[in-house]
């Protein structure tokens, strides 16, 4: 295609747009909902798994061991726990290791206390092992597994913190694919709507391209371009937004919720930004041409 | 040049548009096909832009069968032939000069031959001063003779015309149908469907005469001295 034909395309696109200047600004604008919506539950989501990445590295499951056993048959319990594969790290905790990290967490400034145990650990029958996992959704069977083991005596998890992120993680997820699903639906009927209008519009122009002899894909190629250029145009519109509030956001949300925002961890905009451009280029592109292509099948027959 | 094989046309199951027709028009001939509303004649000049596919027969086009013409070629065929409607279908946004030029940039003619072509096919047809004007600033004749120049600033083989003077007073109808004779006589055939009994017998060219889709006469001098 030659330079100038490209010029022509979009010349007639950008034109098209002009002349159906509402329908034009109601199609951007459900786009721009949708991509919006899209990039703000993207925005939590990988938050939210950020978050939940920083609590698997942090949370782990400790075991205990039954009273009698000895530091050796701690081991070699250890040693058999140690094979299973969903562990992505793991640390032995001896009696008197245990001892000392107690001494320094709660006994600090009143050593006085810990002098009456100095020939008597308190914490003897407690080695542990301290369990990272890979995949923080597997704590509940991994945790299942573990009691069963023969000698184990009890199992500290934090399942009520990891499992609630993964809950609302999901949750966030399917709420938003049903969401965005719909508003695809409808972002793509009102182009469909706008292009066909345009097609509408432009009757004697194209019946007279066809009659002196333009080819298929040149009478096709505006009424695409404009779809195109619509959908270009709702996905900036949203990504300007959300460049424009992001961080803004997380200090409000700091401020304002200061608790949660402890307990969240946030990527900063760039990183955000990085995925989320291409993304929403390609679905807004995508939407334009879907949406058009479906009008220029149905009502331009060349 | 134009060559109709037994050609018919049904619209839908049994409207009979053409039957059996057989016709040739020779390259450079000036023919006007008449009939009464109905007759089949805009029918004639649909099948030869291949706007519709005949029902049956055989139409070839300087040797071309176009009946059985692939779709991404009949674009390309399009080429060869101008056409100028009653109601000019002129594009009301645009002036004069991109009206014509409208033709080129559609089959994507350089831009440094667009700007040379059009204005010597204005000045061909009278409206090298108009060349600015919108087709609401001009007479009937005037918008008749923009159509005439967009169908012709591609240099077609073939001129199709469908009742180029219906809209037309008798004045500005004769200057539109000098205008044909010139190009007639330039070379381009030239077919003009009409109902006009008087300029077909002042012209004095060939006449087909239509009815109910059957060609009922072609006469190789129409007028009185037929």
């Amino acid at each position: 295609m030659r330079v100038n034909t490209i010029v022509y395309c979009i010349g007639q696109g950008l034109k098209n747009i002009k002349r159906h200047f509402l329908p034009t600004l109601a199609s951007v604008g459900t786009i721009t909902a949708c991509i919006f919506l899209f990039s703000i539950f993207f925005c939590v989501v990988v938050n939210l798994r950020h978050t939940v990445e920083r609590v698997e590295e942090t949370v782990g499951i400790t075991v205990f061991f039954d009273k009698e056993l000895s530091e050796e048959e701690v081991r070699a319990i250890g040693a058999e726990i140690a094979k299973n594969n969903d562990i992505r790290e793991m640390h032995f905790t001896s009696a008197e290791e245990a001892w000392a990290e107690f001494q320094k967490d709660y006994l600090k400034g009143a050593e006085e206390l810990a002098e009456g145990f100095v020939q008597d650990n308190p914490l003897a029958t407690m080695p542990s092992y301290e369990i990272f996992l890979k995949d923080i959704e597997q704590q509940g069977v991994f945790v299942d597994w573990l009691e069963a083991i023969p000698g184990v005596r009890r199992v500290n998890a934090s399942s009520v913190t990891a499992g609630g992120l993964v809950d609302m993680n999901n949750a966030i997820g399917y709420v938003s694919i049903a969401l965005i699903a719909i508003l695809l639906c409808v972002s793509v009927f009102l182009i469909n709507n706008t292009i066909s209008m345009a097609i509408a519009a432009r009757r004697d122009e194209i019946r007279i391209m066809r009659l002196v002899g333009a080819t298929k894909s040149f009478i096709r190629a505006p009424f695409l371009v404009e779809g195109l250029l619509i959908g270009l145009i709702g996905a900036a519109v949203p990504l300007g937004m959300v460049w424009g509030i992001y961080e803004r956001a997380i200090v409000y949300l700091q401020g304002k919720l200061a608790i949660l925002a402890r307990l969240l961890s946030f990527l900063p905009l760039e990183e955000i930004m990085r995925t989320l451009i291409p993304v929403a280029a390609v679905l807004g592109v995508g939407i334009g041409l879907f949406g058009s292509i479906g009008a220029v099948r149905k009502h331009l027959k060349v | 040049m134009i060559d109709f094989e037994n050609v018919s046309k049904t619209y839908g199951k049994n409207v009979k548009a053409v039957r059996s027709l057989n016709l040739h028009i020779d390259k450079g001939e000036f023919v006007f096909v008449m009939g009464d509303s109905g007759s089949g004649k805009s029918t004639l000049i649909r099948l030869l832009l291949r706007e519709i596919e005949p029902s049956s027969g055989t139409i070839l086009v300087d040797g071309v069968d176009i009946t059985h013409m692939k779709r991404r070629k009949i674009p390309h065929y399009r080429r060869k032939l101008g056409v100028v409607f009653q109601d000019f279908k002129l594009l009301k946004d645009l002036n004069v000069y991109d009206n014509v030029a409208f033709a080129q940039r559609v089959v994507v003619t350089p831009t440094r031959q667009i700007r040379k072509e059009v204005p010597q096919i204005l000045t061909r047809v009278g409206l090298s001063a108009k060349y600015k004007a919108f087709p609401g600033e001009l007479s009937g004749g005037e918008q008749q003779r923009v159509a005439i120049a967009r169908a012709l600033v591609n240099k077609p083989d073939i001129l199709l015309c469908d009742e180029p003077t219906g809209n037309l007073d008798a004045h500005n109808a004769w200057e539109v149908m000098r205008l044909l004779e010139e190009i007639n006589a330039e070379g381009t055939t030239v077919v003009v469907v009409t109902h006009s009994q008087e300029i077909v017998d002042k012209m004095n060219r060939r006449v087909i005469v239509m009815n109910r889709g059957d060609m009922i006469d072609d006469r190789h001098k129409g007028g009185d001295d037929e």
